[in-house]
């Protein structure tokens, strides 16, 4: 069987944004622009990633309001940052990252506010989930959609195994790095998110 | 090679495969977007406009610090109070009395601060009147910090402390008009 990358990313699209050759040079020259402070350049970059930046905040958030105020706080922060972009990663891989970081942090700061309110934590990661509390509500039909929802109802912590690894198709070690899991932690949590999913869809 | 085997795993790679990668985000994000990155920058620009203010008080206060170091070091007669006569540039050409290693700094500072000030000048018109007024006051301080710290120095050449406040004035007028020009866009 394939692995989980190479389903999700098919062999004509070698370049994990996903852009041809010529895009990318176009992006590059782009990039050149946004960092000297043009807008319009910048917004055009938007409108090139903004489509899978949101489609991994959604499935990271579980809901779409959290979703889109994660895809602002990554390009609000992206504008910032992109003066510091030196290109060694792809400009998806990059704006990912800015979104795992800005949604790490916003679980921090609930987790704060939780703590001071003494409201109880979820037993997984210290998380609520969105949805249904760290248990996968059960589904019966299999389809893209219930494995959308199954996503979104997952734990926070194996949700974000789960998305970024078998949904993006980061390697362990990049995951790793972008959550600050330990290899051997994020590999339980894809086994448990694996375990959940099918589960719920019945499969 | 994958380590998932069982149909159940191959059916549930199938369905994530299967996922859209992109999902078109609502129209209204890029507008709070560009509403946010509108907001930053005025509030940038404010901060910086409050940094200038800050660099020339920090000048001010660096020359009181020299007069009260002229105080303690020298006896009255040579080092109290000795007040700003000319501009630094003047200064330089007119009494070239500094040591020989401040005296060539000071050449190097003065063609540093005369490009950025040629480049102010022709970008002035796109800053806001309050800031002109900010950078030129900054400026002033400056100059007569610059031109306190070399009459004292003049009197007291080996004196150290007298020499590192005559430099750091010197870098923080710099700081003012780079901070400057970088306010004012290119026209």
């Amino acid at each position: 069987m394939a692995s989980a990358l190479s389903l999700v990313r098919p062999a004509h699209t070698p370049h994990p944004s996903g852009l041809a050759p010529r895009e990318l040079a176009g992006e590059d020259a782009l990039v050149d622009r946004a960092r000297r402070g043009d807008v319009d350049a910048f917004e055009r970059l938007y409108h090139l990633h903004a489509g899978r930046v949101y489609a991994l905040c959604l499935r990271l958030a579980g809901e779409p309001l959290e979703a889109r105020e994660l895809v602002q706080d990554t390009f609000v922060h992206a504008w910032e940052a992109l003066p510091r972009f030196r290109g060694d990663a792809s400009l998806t891989t990059w704006l990912h990252r800015i979104a795992v970081n800005a949604l790490l942090e916003r679980r921090r700061r609930d987790k704060r506010r939780s703590a001071r309110v003494a409201l109880v934590e979820d037993e997984d990661d210290g998380e609520s989930a969105p949805m249904a509390g760290g248990f996968v509500a059960p589904i019966d039909v299999a389809t893209a959609i219930d494995l959308e929802r199954a996503i979104a109802a997952l734990p926070p912590g194996v949700r974000r195994a789960f998305v970024l690894h078998e949904v993006e198709g980061y390697t362990h070690e990049e995951v790793a790095g972008m959550t600050g899991l330990a290899t051997g932690t994020l590999r339980a949590q894809l086994h448990r998110a694996r375990q959940l999913l099918i589960r719920a869809l019945s499969l | 090679m994958n380590e998932h085997t069982s149909p159940s795993d191959e059916k549930l790679d199938e369905l994530t495969a299967a996922l859209p990668r992109e999902i078109a985000p609502p129209p209204e994000v890029w507008s709070a977007i560009r509403a946010e990155l509108a907001e930053r920058s005025s509030n940038a620009r404010r901060w910086d406009r409050w940094r200038l203010a800050a660099a020339g008080l920090l000048i001010a206060a660096s020359s009181s610090l020299l007069t009260v170091v002229a105080l303690r070091t020298r006896d009255h007669a040579r080092a109290v109070a000795v007040a700003p006569r000319s501009s630094p540039a003047a200064a330089a050409t007119a009494e070239p009395r500094l040591p020989a290693r401040l005296a060539s700094m000071e050449q190097g500072y003065l063609r540093s601060t005369e490009a950025l000030r040629r480049t102010l000048d022709e970008r002035r018109d796109s800053l806001a009147p309050s800031t002109v007024a900010t950078v030129e006051r900054s400026l002033r301080i400056a100059d007569s910090a610059i031109a306190e710290a070399r009459a004292a120095l003049e009197r007291d050449p080996s004196n150290a402390v007298l020499a590192a406040l005559f430099t750091s004035n010197y870098e923080r007028k710099i700081d003012v008009l780079r901070r400057a020009t970088e306010l004012a866009p290119r026209t």
